[in-house]
């Protein structure tokens, strides 16, 4: 019988939790509309550690601590990747080009029935001190358990803001937290779920070769194609409303983004125009996105953080500087409403404004090079649009409760590649 | 004998479920105990800096106490609607003073913000 069971597990979905390296990021999110795998946002909840790409040695050992954390019977997959960490574990490597659904989908079988012993714990088993308190057996002492449990301090008091006086809990969250960019690293004060402080403490992953150029960076070197940035450009917006959109716990309109960002062709921008009213439909921009006071959007206006700027009241945009633009008729969406809805909006009419450039721009291509406006603001050489928005994030989050919180990081849509890859272009 | 039959087999059905249960949760127990890094509630990658046990306002605790006073309120309901036919106009003005004072503490609530969420 309990074989029966085996094969029944066997042949269920493997979940997988995902670590995103260097340059594939979108690599990862395709895998959401993959068959006979599911990604999962804990690594509590997966079987197989999937590592694609190379992490850099920073996150080596935040690598392995992901992997101690799945529970038994676990293995790893390592598709295009070698990361420090995780070299002691056994795992299956497969190439870049190997297909890593298929892959996954054998390790887990083989996990499963028993083919394939579960892989042990990397990290050494020792705490980062013993728990002791201040008496002859280790007991007693001040606060609610007495002593310094496992080294750690226990959360200090601070106000609250009905007026009382409660703990305020030190949280680090990140790299592989799966609501933030992989790679991303904030550290948090929280008075219950209100962000009382925030630091970002890393922000890199990988390196800038592994990271590769887009289109937008390339065209700060040599002119490119407009109907190629800007479908390149309606895509990635595309993408961050997958993401945005499971954030928010919608799965199946985030998938319906996915799906439309991989077969969105020019001159198509009534079916973005389709989806943006389905998303408005979800009341999702009534219900969960949060207001943005008058504070945070004067940070964000004048920021040059593309639609965030725009819709918080800026007008910048690189693409009026160019006369191919100019040419076609462009002028930037503005005047989006508030809030965080507003960048959603922005976004959206910014996708389809795309759309449609592409199937008008011809064998047009830009004339000016040094600065260009990508998804996420104006980049140039050495100056990358997530690297000023995450010196905002600190006065952005401060205050928020945890959710709005997050959906307001996901509306800046930081990309750690676009800022690693800029910095290379300026060494280069 | 033959009236207990059914609960004999019933009770030992779930003592052989208990055993079951627990020889698999001991097989487990066994052959995995989580190290200290396995131990630790994941938060993306590092090690936590601090014990994760903390104190906050819960906001709906007076919220829950006025659903508490409601849900009482309607134990006493019940026996009255039974008698209210026989009884009359005196239940109804009876069971209007009882509901009157309650109104006061709502009131007396929303004077406090405890509707306020947030």
């Amino acid at each position: 019988m309990t074989s029966v069971f085996h094969r029944m597990a066997a042949a269920a979905d493997a979940p997988v939790f995902a670590l995103a390296g260097a340059g594939m990021r979108w690599a990862v999110q395709d895998l959401l509309l993959a068959d006979g795998i599911t990604l999962v946002d804990s690594p509590r909840a997966a079987s197989i550690l999937l590592v694609a790409g190379e992490l850099g040695p920073r996150l080596g050992e935040a690598a392995a601590r992901v992997h101690d954390a799945l529970p038994h019977p676990r293995a790893t997959v390592l598709w295009a990747s070698a990361p420090d960490g995780l070299a002691g574990a056994g795992a299956e490597r497969i190439g870049p080009d190997a297909d890593p659904v298929a892959a996954t989908r054998a390790v887990f079988r083989d996990l499963v029935l028993g083919g394939r012993p579960s892989e042990p714990a990397l990290l050494p088993d020792v705490d980062p001190a013993t728990w002791r308190g201040v008496g002859p057996y280790g007991q007693g002492g001040s606060g609610m358990t007495g002593g310094t449990p496992y080294g750690r301090p226990m959360a200090e008091l601070g106000p609250d803001r009905d007026g009382l006086r409660l703990d305020v809990l030190p949280t680090r969250l990140g790299p592989f937290f799966a609501p933030l960019p992989a790679g991303l690293e904030l550290d948090l004060r929280v008075s219950g779920d209100v962000v009382v402080e925030a630091r970002v403490t890393g922000s890199e992953v990988g390196t800038s070769e592994a990271a590769g150029g887009s289109a937008f960076v390339r065209a700060l070197t040599q002119p490119q194609s407009i109907a190629d940035l800007e479908m390149a450009r309606a895509r990635a917006h595309l993408r961050w409303a997958a993401e945005a959109l499971r954030l928010q716990g919608l799965r199946a309109i985030s998938l319906r983004a996915l799906e439309l960002a991989r077969t969105i062709a020019p001159g198509d921008s009534a079916a973005v125009g389709r989806f943006a009213t389905a998303v408005q439909r979800t009341g999702v921009y009534r219900w969960s996105l949060p207001n943005v006071d008058d504070r945070r959007r004067s940070l964000l206006a004048d920021a040059r953080l593309g639609p965030v700027s725009r819709a918080c009241g800026g007008v910048d945009d690189e693409r009026l500087a160019d006369p191919a633009y100019i040419a076609l008729g462009f002028a930037p969406i503005t005047d989006v409403g508030d809030g965080v809805a507003a960048v959603w909006r922005a976004r959206f009419g910014e996708a389809s404004q795309s759309v449609d450039l592409a199937s008008r721009a011809g064998s047009a291509v830009t004339t000016v090079t040094g600065t260009t406006e990508s998804p996420r603001g104006r980049i140039a050489l050495g100056d990358a649009p997530t690297a000023r928005a995450l010196e905002f994030v600190p006065a952005l989050v401060e205050g928020l409760e945890w959710g709005d919180a997050l959906a307001t990081i996901a509306a800046l849509d930081l990309d750690l590649d676009e800022m690693a890859a800029l910095a290379g272009v300026t060494a280069a | 004998m033959t009236d207990l039959g059914p609960l004999a087999v019933a009770f030992s059905v779930m003592v052989a479920a208990l055993l079951a249960v627990l020889a698999s949760w001991l097989r487990t127990a066994r052959n995995a105990r989580a190290t200290a890094p396995e131990r630790v509630p994941f938060t993306g990658g590092r090690p936590p800096s601090a014990h994760a046990w903390s104190r906050y306002h819960a906001r709906y605790y007076p919220m829950a106490l006025l659903f508490l006073a409601f849900d009482m309120e309607m134990v006493f309901m019940y026996p009255w609607a039974v008698v209210f036919v026989s009884e009359g106009i005196v239940a109804m003005v009876e069971m209007g003073m009882f509901i009157a004072i309650l109104l006061l503490g709502v009131l007396y609530a929303w004077r406090e913000r405890a509707f306020d969420w947030t």
